[in-house]
């Protein structure tokens, strides 16, 4: 057992509505081991982001316990950084003022603020944007401000819930690659949320798929790919193979939640 | 028909000193991602460098018109185009300005109005910013008082002084009161609109830093909502502004209104329209000081 990374035990959600009862997430029994990166994939509506909720402490979990580096998870904790699917960045505060802004909340001293800050914007490749308001910057250099708050702040575990799924396709390649590459350096434990296989392939070191509502892994796959890797292994043999492993248990998957949709709509 | 003539001046000055005024409040909270990585980001210092330029052109754009429209009223009333009862020559009028500037009754007039319309911009806009965020903390509040306050919007709410005459008198605070009353509506319904249209996902990242409650009032929720606050303001000082004048229009014992009045009822065309420019010049002074306002609290925002 391995103390410093994210354990889940038991762990379900159930959401009790007016109308119905509808399990989120259940039986989750995983392991995100120290400094490693693992993504989780699985068919909208599965309970993907629930799940990464309830690792954060945004979300009570209904059964089972969260525990990371070895505390258990009783509620949000600045330790647990989240970068979130929405455009996080605040429009009045400059890049380096929003990179600075989570330790300013927890109280980081001023003059270590201003080092962490300018290093977490080197990290994610915003040097030289600074002094730029969000307004001023895409979509994906947002994410990577919002990614360098999160970083800044030097939390035990990463949580990123479907960060580029507002970008378009070679961005979020790119900018996938880019984590990976600040991964390498940090070795900081990330759980990555996506519903993009390619983009969990290339990231990760290991991958979880999800199933349909009730949410539960149903196939682990270790990545063994190169470590150093960029956005041109999507063209490997290898990287077909594991696409076509993870599609495999994941088609099924999304025809049922595909299907369920269709019947509670109609 | 005069009247209308010269005020326009006063309110293109309004509208040209800030670029946008119709829809400043979404410019911020509608930034959605754009999907091109490279699309817009002019380095930051052009960009200012042409926003100082824009206020230098409509600066210049705004005397220029003014300069138009006095030498049009001088021509015009020197060749008899109008009676000189409608609108006296500007020359005229700017010769008796500069004899009321001597005079202490203007003083007393114009420092009366002054305070009650500072009075009234202050305790509008705090009241006003109170109750919005009231509403948006209470949202039960919010739901059982908002329909009346938009409603309020629509009563000319001057019609409510007789009664505050009787209450209070006629004095300065009875014109203070009803005029914060009509300055506090829109500043409260912008204020509470603008928080509750803040984006969910900054109150997400308050609740996983685990800011308090403090922290999240006054570093994510008020700058959150700041252009709809700056909007609220902006009302908030043009209804003191009416407000006020309309109330010593209509019955007080002083102030630069009542003086408009009374000159109107002895005849004295000149010294009325002198007045009249005095009114115009304070809802220029406001106008610019709001959009220095502006200009400081949403820096970075207008894109």
């Amino acid at each position: 057992m391995d103390p410093q990374g994210i354990e889940m035990t038991g762990l379900s959600v159930v959401f009790d509505t007016a109308a119905r009862r509808v399990t989120a997430v259940t039986d989750i029994d995983q392991i995100v081991p120290h400094s490693s990166f693992v993504s989780i994939v699985g068919p909208s509506g599965c309970g993907k982001s629930t799940l990464l909720a309830v690792v954060a402490g945004l979300q009570k979990a209904t059964t089972g316990a969260v525990s990371v580096a070895g505390r258990p998870v009783t509620g949000p904790d600045p330790k647990i950084g989240v970068v979130f699917q929405e455009d996080s960045t605040l429009p009045w505060r400059t890049v380096e003022e929003n990179v600075a802004f989570a330790m300013e909340m927890i109280g980081t001293p001023k003059p270590e603020r201003r080092k962490r800050t300018k290093d977490a914007i080197e990290l994610v490749g915003l040097a030289g944007f600074e002094k730029s308001y969000p307004s001023q910057l895409s979509g994906g250099m947002r994410q990577r401000v919002a990614l360098a708050r999160t970083l800044a702040v030097q939390p035990e575990v990463v949580l990123m819930d479907e960060p580029f799924a507002a970008l378009d396709q070679q961005t979020r390649l790119f900018l996938g690659a880019e984590v990976r590459q600040i991964w390498a350096r940090t070795k900081q434990t990330i759980m990555f949320v996506t519903h993009d296989i390619s983009e969990a392939i290339l990231l990760s070191q290991q991958v979880w798929v999800m199933s349909y509502r009730p949410g539960t892994i149903i196939d682990v796959v270790d990545i063994d790919l190169p470590g150093e890797r960029d956005a041109g292994v999507v063209s490997t043999p290898r990287f077909n193979e594991l696409h076509n492993r993870i599609w495999g248990s994941l088609q099924a998957e999304s025809m049922r939640g595909f299907q369920q949709q269709e019947a509670s709509s109609t | 028909m005069t009247r209308s003539s010269t005020p326009s001046t006063a309110s293109r000055t309004s509208s040209s000193s800030h670029p946008s005024p119709s829809h400043p409040p979404f410019t911020a909270a509608d930034d959605l991602p754009s999907e091109s990585a490279s699309a817009h980001h002019a380095p930051p210092d052009p960009r200012r460098g042409r926003g100082w330029g824009t206020a230098g052109f409509s600066v210049g754009a705004t005397l220029a018109l003014i300069v138009a429209l006095t030498a049009f009223a001088e021509i015009g009333s020197r060749a008899g185009w109008w009676n000189d009862h409608v609108l006296p020559a500007p020359s005229v009028i700017f010769t008796e300005l500069g004899v009321l500037l001597t005079e202490r009754q203007f003083w007393i007039d114009a420092q009366r109005t002054g305070i009650e319309v500072a009075a009234s911009i202050v305790f509008g806009c705090l009241l006003g910013f109170a109750a919005g965020l009231l509403f948006w903390k209470v949202p039960l509040l919010g739901r059982v008082f908002e329909p009346y306050l938009v409603s309020f919007y629509a009563v000319p709410l001057v019609l409510f002084y007789p009664v505050m005459i009787v209450l209070v008198g006629i004095n300065a605070m009875s014109v203070i009161i009803l005029a914060t009353i009509m300055a506090a509506i829109p500043m409260a319904l912008n204020t509470a609109v603008g928080l509750n249209q803040m984006p969910p996902v900054y109150l997400k990242l308050a609740r996983s830093l685990r800011t308090s409650p403090r922290q999240t009032l006054f570093a994510i929720a008020i700058p959150a909502a700041g252009p709809f606050i700056v909007a609220g303001l902006r009302l908030a000082v043009v209804y003191a502004l009416i407000g006020t004048i309309a109330m010593e229009f209509t019955t007080a014992q002083a102030g630069l209104g009542y003086r408009i009045r009374y000159l109107y009822e002895i005849f004295d065309n000149i010294g009325m329209f002198a007045y009249i420019v005095v009114v115009l010049v304070l809802s220029c002074l406001l106008t610019v000081a709001l959009a220095a306002v502006e200009r400081v609290l949403l820096r970075g925002r207008n894109s």
